[in-house]
């Protein structure tokens, strides 16, 4: 597993360091760190990491929303006898393959034969046009949402059910209403779980590329380019392989810290426990 | 019945409709000739046509066979090279904490990252467009996500009937696969299903590393709305082909794979 992963790491970094273009004649050279060096002046690139903080942020905060609400709704107590079947429907999403969602919503949202800007058209009046430059980025944002919502409800709900049950028989014997509950027995006690369930969602998020590649191919422009997609199309569309693999050396960097910093506040947790 | 359950009713109600509506439509959508696809509310006289296209359509059928070719290889590797690594990691905590925070990370890193070596790799070794390839790229993320899962089915095996085997004069090999193996057997057939089930899915390294008649059907199915062309009545009965598998699949074994995915955030 150390090979598999680790070979093309370190070959990946090295990579980052020289000129190389697929199909060119001329050896590869070694460059040092020109690479990294343009990337921060490519507009294209942080355009790129614009948009894809801009959908990661909005799409991990509505997951949250809807699937925190949805949790707290699942776990009531009369709701029992469907909850099993009413969670395993509504966690199918998140099996489907990434390039089917995509398509699928590309057809619904389609401005002149999707079921949804016809409903819109015919039911509220107002004519939609869900991939237009500004409102792109957002369509795509609804499509992660539509996917990964039931991933933290998934997780959400696992915590709400691991929360022990005296904490609340405690409370309730001090006559606490079920609004102070929730804000200081639930809350807290949930906050590992609800900090690990966004974290992985939003380092997932960083990822996007499916519904990019079969919904907009980073359009219109470039108003929905992702920094997969913009790796993607450097490395495999130009062949710029060395610049395409600083990117991706950044890119990962960035994650890593993300990683380091998760792992820190987990075991800062795990110490107060 | 209060406001509240009618709100939480709603509430469940209106996931439902978002949740399975797409699924529905799709399928709909996989019947109508080629009229009625631009006209979503007019009756139409459903049709097999595309269906029929669809399975005729030529490297389609290829796409599945390539898809389970990969899948199964995925997940049979993972789980022969994983349950021995997992075990390890549940009995000796190998590595100790970091060790098993390592695996987790080694799943983040971003594809972007391991394809260009991986790609130029397939070059040198004659495997670009070949399914060798794509297993090999699979393996990266989802070999630490299957020993990620097997660390918890191992972790709920008590100690002491290893022990008692050992005693009884199994060595530690004979006692894993003898004793722990068989117990962790639905455990291990979760793993192996859902190893399989985001093999099917990935399409990233599949686009990049295959080809040619190699394509897997995730691959396969990104072509059917591109520049050149639209086929949405082929495109909507390709899509129901490709995702029912998993659905099934993702059902039956779900109990087993939510334990999984969850437990690796609460401890």
């Amino acid at each position: 597993m150390g090979f598999i992963s680790f070979y093309p790491l370190v070959s990946a970094i090295l990579t980052s360091f020289t000129d190389q273009r697929l199909g060119v004649l001329a050896a590869t050279k070694f460059i040092g760190i020109d690479n990294y060096y343009a990337a921060f002046k490519d507009m294209n690139f942080l355009k790129s990491i614009a948009n894809t903080m801009i959908f990661a942020f909005c799409a991990v905060l509505l997951e949250f929303l809807l699937g925190f609400m949805l949790a707290l709704v699942l776990h009531r107590h009369f709701l029992q006898r469907i909850r099993g079947v009413v969670r395993s429907l509504l966690f199918t999403p998140m099996f489907v393959t990434p390039v089917a969602v995509g398509l699928m919503f590309r057809y619904m949202l389609n401005v002149e034969y999707g079921i949804i800007p016809y409903l819109l058209r015919t039911l509220l009046g107002v004519q939609v046009d869900f991939f237009s430059p500004s409102l792109a980025l957002f369509s795509i944002v609804l499509v992660d949402v539509w996917q990964w919502t039931p991933f933290m409800l998934l997780l959400l709900s696992a915590g709400l059910e691991s929360l022990p049950q005296d904490c609340y028989e405690a409370a309730k014997v001090d006559g606490a209403g079920a609004f102070s509950t929730f804000w200081y027995i639930t809350l807290p006690l949930l906050r590992p779980i609800m900090l690990v369930a966004i974290l992985i969602r939003t380092l997932d998020a960083f990822r996007v590329y499916e519904y990019i590649y079969t919904i907009t191919r980073g359009g219109p422009g470039i108003a929905t380019e992702s920094i997969m997609y913009h790796i993607y199309r450097v490395g495999f569309r130009f062949f710029r392989m060395g610049e395409a693999s600083a990117k991706a050396v950044l890119f990962a960097v960035t994650v890593l810290i993300i990683v380091i910093i998760m792992y820190r506040t987990l075991r800062r947790y795990e110490e107060w426990v | 019945m209060g406001i509240k359950p009618i709100l939480s009713y709603l509430c469940i109600a209106i996931a439902l409709c978002t949740t399975l509506f797409p699924y529905l439509w799709i399928f709909i959508a996989s019947f109508r000739p080629f009229e009625a696809l631009v006209r979503p509310f007019e009756a139409f006289v459903p049709t097999f046509e595309n269906w029929r296209a669809v399975l005729e359509k030529p490297g389609f059928v290829r796409g599945i066979l390539n898809s389970i070719f990969v899948g199964i290889n995925v997940a049979l590797i993972s789980i022969v090279v994983g349950s021995p690594a997992a075990y390890s990691f549940s009995r000796f905590k190998t590595g100790g904490n970091l060790g098993r925070f390592g695996i987790l990370a080694l799943q983040m890193i971003p594809p972007a990252v391991l394809v260009i070596p991986l790609f130029l790799m397939a070059i040198r070794l004659g495997l670009l467009h070949s399914l060798y390839g794509v297993i090999i790229a699979h393996l990266t993320f989802i070999l630490p996500v299957i020993v990620w899962f097997l660390i918890g089915f191992f972790d709920q095996i008590p100690r002491e009937l290893e022990e008692q085997a050992m005693v009884d004069g199994c060595t530690r090999l004979q006692a894993f696969i003898r004793v722990v193996l068989p117990l962790t057997a639905p455990g291990l057939a979760a793993s192996a299903i859902f190893a399989f089930v985001l093999s099917w899915n990935e399409f990233f390294y599949a686009l990049i590393l295959t080809g040619g008649p190699a394509k897997t059907l995730s691959v396969v199915l990104g072509e059917f709305w591109t520049f050149r062309g639209i086929e949405l009545g082929q495109m909507s009965a390709a899509i129901i082909i490709t995702i029912l598998p998993v659905l099934v699949l993702s059902f039956l074994t779900q109990r087993h794979m939510v334990r999984g995915l969850a437990r690796g955030a609460i401890k």
